[in-house]
């Protein structure tokens, strides 16, 4: 019963409101539900220097009070509206978002409202979300085993300019240094509306939205926004390596990272063909060969940030390997990985069904993307990215056949382009139980 | 609400929340529901709003099945079901998966065995025959159960470094006792221990369709699917395993501390649990709601006190977890460790305060719209969905438990949370168990109780 593959169009609509920002609107009148997202071009990247983890503690003090809304309330007036809530920092944006009933649309967009016309907290709020993030680092990096591994432990071995390579969680002293002035400066020059895109999906007409958006944020000033700073890499002339200690994992582990084409070039495109062709799970050519073919590893996988980044980015492959196995013996297995994609060309019916796979998971990533109850979180995601950093909410429609069109000569000269070792760093995850990093 | 024909006029901005609009009614989609002559019970919904499918083959039986002799077995069994068929060689079934666009899980839980599938709904037919394949006719290539016994083993010594996962483990030892829900994993003589036939003989006994259920999901036509289904599954025949007959946990009385010796640790993995109930359970409903006020959601008095005022821990929780025959209710917080005394002081304060005072009018409606919405949001993704009918379904719960759970919860009041929290907080004869540096917190631990160490590999010190 294979019915045919049918092609998905997304309705998109959007528009920009006098102060500068961008509202993108999804219809989808299939369940009673809305997601809404507000999308700022800020994230750890370009954060203060001295202030590492910076964009990330002031994520958090987004939750801890507006004009209108003091502590809690925005947590409860979204809980008690049968709503979920979050907000995450990335490396290019930061980003607030809710699921809820669609009866509290206008509710969620007051209170998005409220927070990007007035933040209102106090050293008090400060102190206490300094400590939450504290122990949020703890619990996710310090006191887990490969914790940090490798998002966190790999860009300072990658990169060399500041805003791509330091510690986007944030050294303690840095947050410890972080001042009230501090967060209300940051709000002042990155929380503007014209640094923004409201996003609203669900089941509602799009013109009731716009209206409503227009009624809520059409009158919060615009700011003048500093001008961007220089994010981009020195030419690489040489592999890099780093060496970090891991306290409690016994398994020695390995990421490799290769630099990303710029975006939206046909590298960019090529690139993220090879790295479904390298990546995937088990029929990925780095886990059939080091875990299930040569056995050297015991979990081997990667993944590329293909339209979350907009700046340098790698495609990253994360290796666990057995202890028997030198990191030399394991890094020449999976460079002869790399070296057959330079070698010969993919064969057509290895990259047809890859192709057909990365169909599945971008259909898969805007249908869900953040678990069971946060309903086309993936497709309010893209939508922002392609709004903020590509001017084009509806290349959600036409992004895909790019992809689908990379041909094996071109992934072969991606590879002998860019899976060279002058475009890649390579980080060790030694073991403290096996004499740790030397 | 403002509307299209309405121009937005100026309007000063408004200083207080919006009230909610009407709400709109939530329909759950119609289900196909229907047994095989095997015995396999078939679940589908439509969901066609995206091109793709999910589906769930269930087994009900799990770890819970094989605890008395080879813990953990059920989970071996499933990882190897992958690696191989009669017809496929493992590189075969994941090059299959591709082309498909598919992904692929098999895991065994304490109370049941799956197979999950979600891929392009173009190729349901092929998905649900490869489904059938790894259910009938799993080889057990005696590499590929050599390479994953390697694999888990590893997965275990990882394990045994994680603070959360070592206090889960041993808050289980204590609550369940005798009972085969004490073993959370195994250890790894035990691993060591399995042979390939006893995977196999598991496979045969409790992989069959008079214990089966089939879950799916996506954008296809029920009829048509319940057809396909009927071609790929008909002719399945197996008998049914003898059903688990567990000893009764031994319910603990008095608090007592259970001290997990992780070196190093820079934070304690605080986890204080008691024995409670299944979803089955009349208590059910009011015990959820409960739960959503004490510390199941962002907006619940202990993640306001113990994170939002006094800045302990990032993400701390309580949870009812509803396993099959016995429930059981925790709560955990990963704290610095010089606050370990002081959280187990504040989740007793909030967990007395529930048992002893009425909730307010406020907090009540609150939390009953927190569920109730929370719930519909479930209906608008295909894994949502799948989830809901699973529980349904495998739980044997009412047929109309979706489409009643939302005016159930409505209908509680304040004198139901305290019941519940009466019953099912077990502030008393709650076991506390933290896992951290001893030399940090064995003395914070004794202010609560009786104090057993154990290392991280479960012996007693």
């Amino acid at each position: 019963m294979n019915s045919q593959a049918r092609k998905l169009h997304i309705p998109v609509e959007h528009t920009t409101l006098s102060n500068g920002l961008r509202v993108v609107v999804s219809p989808d009148r299939s369940a009673p539900v809305a997601t809404v997202g507000v999308y700022y071009q800020i994230g750890f990247r370009i954060e203060p220097r001295g202030r590492s983890g910076f964009a990330h503690l002031f994520e958090h003090m987004m939750f801890q009070g507006s004009e209108n809304a003091g502590k809690m309330e925005h947590i409860r007036l979204i809980n008690s509206s049968g709503g979920l809530l979050n907000g995450t920092t990335n490396y290019d944006v930061t980003n607030y978002f809710e699921a809820v009933p669609s009866n509290a649309l206008e509710r969620v967009l007051w209170l998005e409202a409220d927070r990007m016309r007035a933040l209102k907290v106090d050293d008090e709020n400060l102190r206490n979300q300094r400590d939450v993030v504290k122990e949020e680092v703890r619990v996710n990096v310090m006191n887990q085993p490969y914790g940090g591994f490798s998002w966190l432990d790999l860009p300072p071995v990658a990169f060399r300019n500041w805003p791509n390579a330091h510690n986007f969680y944030g050294d303690f002293a840095d947050l410890d240094a972080a001042t009230l002035a501090d967060v209300r400066n940051f709000f002042h020059t990155y929380y503007a509306p014209n640094n923004a895109v409201l996003l609203m999906l669900g089941d509602f007409e799009p013109a009731e939205a716009f209206a409503l958006a227009k009624r809520y944020f059409d009158d919060i000033p615009p700011h003048p926004l500093p001008p961007s700073p220089d994010v981009s890499e020195p030419p690489q002339t040489e592999e890099r390596r780093g060496e970090v200690e891991e306290k409690f994992g016994p398994l020695p582990a390995m990421a490799v990272g290769y630099t990303a084409p710029p975006r939206g070039t046909p590298d960019w495109r090529a690139f993220t063909i090879l790295d479904r062709v390298l990546h995937g799970g088990r029929a990925g050519r780095v886990h059939r060969h080091l875990v299930l073919e040569k056995q050297i590893a015991v979990e081997a996988d990667g993944s590329v940030d293909t339209f979350d980044a907009n700046g340098p980015t790698q495609m990253v492959t994360r290796i666990f390997h057995k202890p028997e196995y030198t990191s030399d013996a394991t890094l020449a297995a999976f460079d002869q990985v790399i070296g057959e994609l330079q070698e010969r060309e993919i064969a057509e019916d290895e990259l047809d069904p890859v192709k057909v796979k990365f169909r599945a998971d971008y259909y898969g990533m805007l249908e869900g993307g953040m678990g069971s109850y946060m309903p086309r979180f993936g497709l309010m995601h893209y939508l922002a990215c392609f709004t903020l950093f590509d001017g084009d909410p509806e290349r959600v429609n036409t992004v895909l056949d790019g992809f689908l069109a990379v041909t094996p000569a071109e992934a072969q000269a991606a590879a002998r382009k860019y899976l060279v070792p002058r475009n890649r760093a390579v980080l060790l995850r030694r073991p403290v139980a096996m004499g740790g990093a030397r | 609400m403002t509307t299209a024909s309405t121009p937005a006029t100026p309007r000063p901005y408004p200083t207080a929340a919006p009230a909610l609009g009407p709400e709109s009614p939530v329909s759950w989609p119609a289900r196909t529901v229907h047994a095989l002559p095997s015995g396999l019970r078939v679940v589908l919904a439509e969901s066609r709003q995206f091109p793709k499918m999910s589906a769930q083959l269930f087994f009900r039986s799990g770890n819970a099945a094989v605890a008395h002799h080879s813990p953990g077995l059920a989970g071996m069994t499933a990882a190897v079901v992958r690696t191989g068929t009669a017809s496929r060689p493992s590189r075969r079934i994941e090059e299959d998966l591709r082309r498909m666009g598919a992904d692929l899980g098999t895991h065994a839980g304490a109370d049941s065995s799956v197979i999950s599938i979600s891929g392009l709904a173009e190729f349901s037919g092929q998905m649900l025959e490869l489904v059938a394949d790894l259910a009938r006719h799993a080889s057990f290539p005696a590499d590929e159960f050599e390479r994953e016994r390697r694999q888990r083993l590893e997965e275990l010594r990882v394990e045994r470094t994680t603070p959360s996962f070592l206090a889960s483990e041993r808050l289980r030892h204590v609550l369940f006792g005798e009972h085969p829900y004490a073993i959370a994993a195994p250890t790894e003589e035990q691993v060591a221990a399995y042979r390939r036939e006893q995977l196999e003989e598991f496979y045969r006994g409790h992989y069959v369709p008079a214990d089966a259920l089939l879950v799916a999901v996506g954008d296809f036509a029920a009829d048509a699917m319940l057809a396909q289904i009927e071609k790929t599954f008909g002719d399945w025949k197996a008998a049914q395993p003898e059903p688990l007959v567990s000893p009764v946990p031994p319910h603990p009385s008095g608090r007592r501390v259970h001290l997990v010796h992780v070196p190093g640790t820079v934070q304690t993995q605080v986890l204080v649990g008691n024995l409670a109930i299944t979803r089955r359970d009349p208590d059910w409903y009011r015990t959820a709601l409960a739960n959503s006020i004490y510390g199941g959601a962002f907006h619940s008095r202990l993640v306001i006190n113990i994170r939002e005022q006094k800045g302990y821990t990032y993400s701390p929780r309580s949870s009812v977890h509803a396993l099959r025959q016995q429930g059981y209710f925790t709560v955990h917080a990963a704290v610095r460790n010089d606050v370990a005394a002081a959280t187990l002081t504040e989740i007793f304060y909030e967990m007395d305060r529930m048992r002893a005072l009425p909730v307010t009018p406020e907090e009540l409606d609150s939390a009953r719209n927190y569920l109730a919405g929370v719930f519909s949001l479930g209906v608008a993704t295909q894994d949502g969905l799948l989830g809901q009918l699973s529980t349904v379904y495998l739980d044997l719960l009412p047929a109309d438990y979706l489409e009643t759970y939302r005016e159930r919860i409505r209908a509680l009041t304040a004198e139901d949370v305290l019941v519940a929290a009466r019953r099912h907080f077990d502030s008393a004869n709650a076991q506390i168990v933290l896992a951290g540096d001893r030399e940090q917190i064995a003395a914070q631990a004794a202010l609560f109780g009786p104090v057993t160490e154990y290392d991280g590999r479960g012996n007693s010190m």
